[in-house]
């Protein structure tokens, strides 16, 4: 009669990952880039959505990340900068082989998938520590987050150069 | 053995079916922001699918530090990819390639 906690996940989980794939869907065969960009904001919160729900408590703390850097940043980035173009609107080409071609790249990847994930010993992820995080952040992943920092460094420089007028 | 979560289950499904849409949207279009639009689906797949496998081998720090420099990297690669089409469309005057 009652909704179980677990019911409850699954029938959110199922939710959004339809709004997942019909804000994908959308993206591919708008007309406007404009709203495909922003349908791609969509598609950012229904997946920081379904991060969330495979296990609350251990991914919680990226699903709000992927909300504000990605919804946040990227995607309205996307949508504003596209008011700077005129004809936004797509001409549509159909190629006849891209459904079979896109089909058999989702059986390959599905297949390569399953046969990789078939050995995994399952157990349930622990809920992450923020001090063990940074620690972890500092000491094993210094020179990728040093990358990342002198890579967003040169994208704010990058956005100004974009923002002056010629 | 312990049982697959059903919501990891669905999970490795919607990747995959985002990873063909994306595919789809890369083939069946000339729009540059269209293309780029379509591999920030198969971009969202794949975090989502790190997440799914991770929550079935039990890990949580390994994809939050992986997935937190995937999207500061993302980001990143839009500004770039950004810049260079507006390079292309002060040149061509059009956002369609050839």
């Amino acid at each position: 009669m009652f909704l179980t906690q677990t019911d409850l996940q699954d029938t959110i989980f199922l939710v959004f990952s339809v709004t997942a794939l019909a804000s994908a869907l959308f993206i591919v065969n708008s007309k406007n880039v404009f709203y495909a960009a922003v349908s791609l904001a969509f598609l950012g919160l229904s997946i920081a959505v379904l991060i969330a729900d495979l296990n609350p408590a251990a991914y919680s703390l990226y699903s709000v990340f992927h909300i504000i850097l990605y919804v946040g940043a990227t995607v309205v980035f996307l949508s504003v900068s596209l008011v700077m173009f005129r004809g936004l609107e797509v001409r549509e080409i159909r190629t006849p082989w891209a459904p079979v071609i896109s089909l058999l790249a989702a059986v390959a990847f599905f297949s390569v998938l399953v046969l990789s994930t078939s050995s995994i010993a399952i157990s349930a992820p622990p809920s992450p520590d923020l001090q063990t995080l940074g620690e972890r952040m500092i000491s094993q992943y210094w020179f990728p987050a040093i990358v990342l920092i002198v890579g967003l460094l040169t994208t704010m420089i990058e956005a100004i150069a974009l923002a002056r007028r010629d | 053995m312990t049982q697959v979560p059903f919501t990891s289950e669905i999970a490795l499904v919607v990747a995959t079916m985002l990873v063909a849409v994306g595919v789809y949207g890369l083939m069946n279009s000339k729009n540059v922001i269209r293309v780029l639009l379509s591999s920030e689906i198969i971009l969202n797949a794949s975090i989502l699918l790190v997440f799914a496998v991770s929550s079935l081998a039990g890990r949580s720090y390994t994809p939050l530090i992986f997935s937190v420099f995937a999207i500061g990297m993302a980001l990143t690669e839009v500004v770039v990819a950004f810049a260079s089409i507006i390079l292309y469309y002060r040149q061509r005057g059009t956002l369609e390639v050839d």
